[in-house]
């Protein structure tokens, strides 16, 4: 039921001339102004530093900007109340470099906890869970901890719990900072997936690798400014 | 309304959850609760108990007016009328000389107290009772200054300044009870909040990953509010039990100081309604000490 909340533009996210400071004069980001189209993939990369985290933070309201408008599917993030932020969360799936997996619940478990927020039905939350697992390739490994998966594996599992609800928005940290080359383009992959499903998806990552191998929509911080806008041709290899 | 009993569903599992991650100091937690219930629930049984004998006073007072010696005994049913219409007189007993006689012999001991004198020492006297509007001092002060008025009257007796003496004496147990309960939920209370806020710090990753997917504040907030209410309910119901076992060991072993304080009146436990409130109590202060380990806390 997303009534009020109905984004009924094509750009769920857009940024206007947006700044945020953590300590007075020192920004880390600066007048960053964009837009991105519903179920487009978009890399963002930069140096560590450049502010890429900060952005992620912003679109997912755990930071307000200190100065600038940002919309997240129709919301204006600087007013929103702190009881709205949940509800926009729903609608935003996020995967970190780190995968942040509760190790004491299984791989069904993790995933269902989005589910679960909602109110989900637990059958209906166990048949979800499957076929996005199957999705991943992980649904032989549904009652397995995730200690015992590999990177790439947890990682599917992350990706997994963020896709299970069906979000409008995924947002990616750094997703396949801890994986080795193949395993980071099987990730990709799977966010590619959900970009043609209609997820607008933003990935951050300073992996040029990925980015010469995927043609998308690149944009590049530096000191936290948006020195680059690339629209690349998406003819991926 | 199923989504809704879906989402409690999940977050009683999530409490369960929370009470088996953190076994030890939840079930230091639930003891410290029985153990603060036990004592205030031992104080209230002592205080329902002294009350029941106060009521049991109150109901059985009786004023005795002692006649001089050598009141004309035909006179005595006249003397006993005319006490009768005293405001708030309920019954009037007319004991004469031989009457008290046959009574104190009757008592324990009375007989051999008895043996060495000669003739009868114990004076005719009017047993008065009452009515249940005027077993107050007020009533009190009717009758006594009424019976002033009368002739043959020696000496008024009334267990009054006793029962006065007994009902401060259980005010203070009972004020007591309330000072010992305050320090013991407050210190409950406190014991109680460490514990959740223990819970919340170990299970941080999953409140953070909770926040990451768009669980509500009360969503996360309501499984450590459960924990805290199943500690304290289960902290009354041990409590419960240690008091009826405790009172059923002790009583039988303290029966000659019980009937020192309860007289005839047989020592009881608590009622359905009272035991209500214990539990209740218990639930409440694991609600409580988890509530206030949630202040100021930010998923």
């Amino acid at each position: 039921m997303r009534g009020a909340w109905e984004s009924r533009d094509d750009c769920p996210v857009r940024m206007y001339r947006v700044s945020k400071s953590y300590i007075a004069g020192s920004a880390a980001l600066r007048d960053v102004s964009l837009e991105i189209r519903k179920g487009e993939f978009v890399f963002l990369t930069g140096q560590s530093g450049a502010g890429k985290t900060t952005l992620l933070d912003l679109l997912f309201a755990a930071e307000r900007p200190s100065e600038g408008q940002i919309l997240m599917l129709g919301r204006n993030i600087a007013r929103l109340r702190g009881s709205a932020i949940p509800a926009l969360r729903r609608r935003v799936g996020v995967v970190f470099q780190d995968f942040k997996l509760l190790q004491g619940r299984s791989v069904e478990e993790n995933v269902r906890i989005t589910l679960d927020v909602v109110g989900t039905p637990r059958r209906e939350a166990r048949s979800r869970v499957f076929n996005m697992l199957r999705q991943v390739g992980l649904q032989h490994r549904r009652y397995h901890s995730p200690e015992s998966l590999s990177g790439g594996e947890q990682q599917r599992v992350a990706i997994a719990r963020a896709l299970v609800g069906e979000p409008e928005i995924l947002l990616a940290d750094e997703p396949t900072g801890n994986l080795d080359p193949d395993l980071s383009i099987e990730i990709i992959e799977l966010m590619l997936n959900a970009a043609t499903r209609g997820t607008t998806v933003i990935v951050a990552t300073h992996d040029h690798a990925l980015l010469e191998r995927y043609h998308r929509r690149t944009l590049r911080l530096e000191a936290g400014q948006l020195a680059e806008d690339e629209a690349r041709a998406s003819a991926d290899l | 309304m199923k989504r809704v009993a879906v989402i409690l569903a999940i977050l009683g599992r999530s409490a369960l959850r929370g009470l088996q991650s953190a076994a030890v100091t939840a079930a230091i937690a639930t003891a410290t609760i029985a153990i603060a219930l036990f004592l205030v629930g031992a104080f209230g049984l002592v205080v329902v108990n002294m009350e029941g004998l106060l009521d049991r006073f109150g109901r059985d007072l009786q004023i005795t007016a002692y006649l001089e010696e050598g009141y004309d005994a035909n006179a005595l049913r006249g003397l006993a009328g005319r006490v009768a219409t005293v405001e708030g007189v309920y019954s009037v007993e007319v004991i004469d000389k031989d009457a008290a006689l046959e009574r104190f012999r009757a008592m324990s001991g009375g007989a051999a107290l008895l043996g060495g004198l000669d003739g009868n020492p114990l004076p005719a006297s009017l047993e008065i009772t009452l009515d249940d509007a005027h077993r107050t001092n007020e009533g009190l002060e009717i009758l006594t200054s009424a019976l002033d008025g009368l002739p043959g009257i020696d000496e008024i007796a009334h267990g009054q300044d006793w029962i006065e003496g007994y009902a401060r004496a259980v005010a203070l147990v009972r004020v007591s009870g309330y000072a010992l309960g305050t320090v013991l939920s407050l210190a409950t209370l406190l014991i109680v909040a460490n514990t959740i806020r223990l819970g919340v710090y170990s299970r941080k990753d999953e409140l953070g990953i909770l926040a990451l997917v768009g669980a509500s504040r009360t969503f996360v907030r309501t499984p450590f509010l459960i924990e805290g209410t199943l500690q304290g309910a289960i902290g009354g119901l041990l409590a419960l039990l240690l008091l009826l076992g405790a009172f059923q060991v002790a009583v039988p072993q303290l029966q000659y100081g019980l009937t020192f304080f309860l007289g005839s009146t047989e020592p009881r436990f608590f009622e359905a309604g009272e035991i209500v409130r214990l539990l209740l109590g218990g639930a409440g202060l694991g609600l409580g000490g988890s509530a206030a380990a949630l202040i100021g806390w930010r998923s």
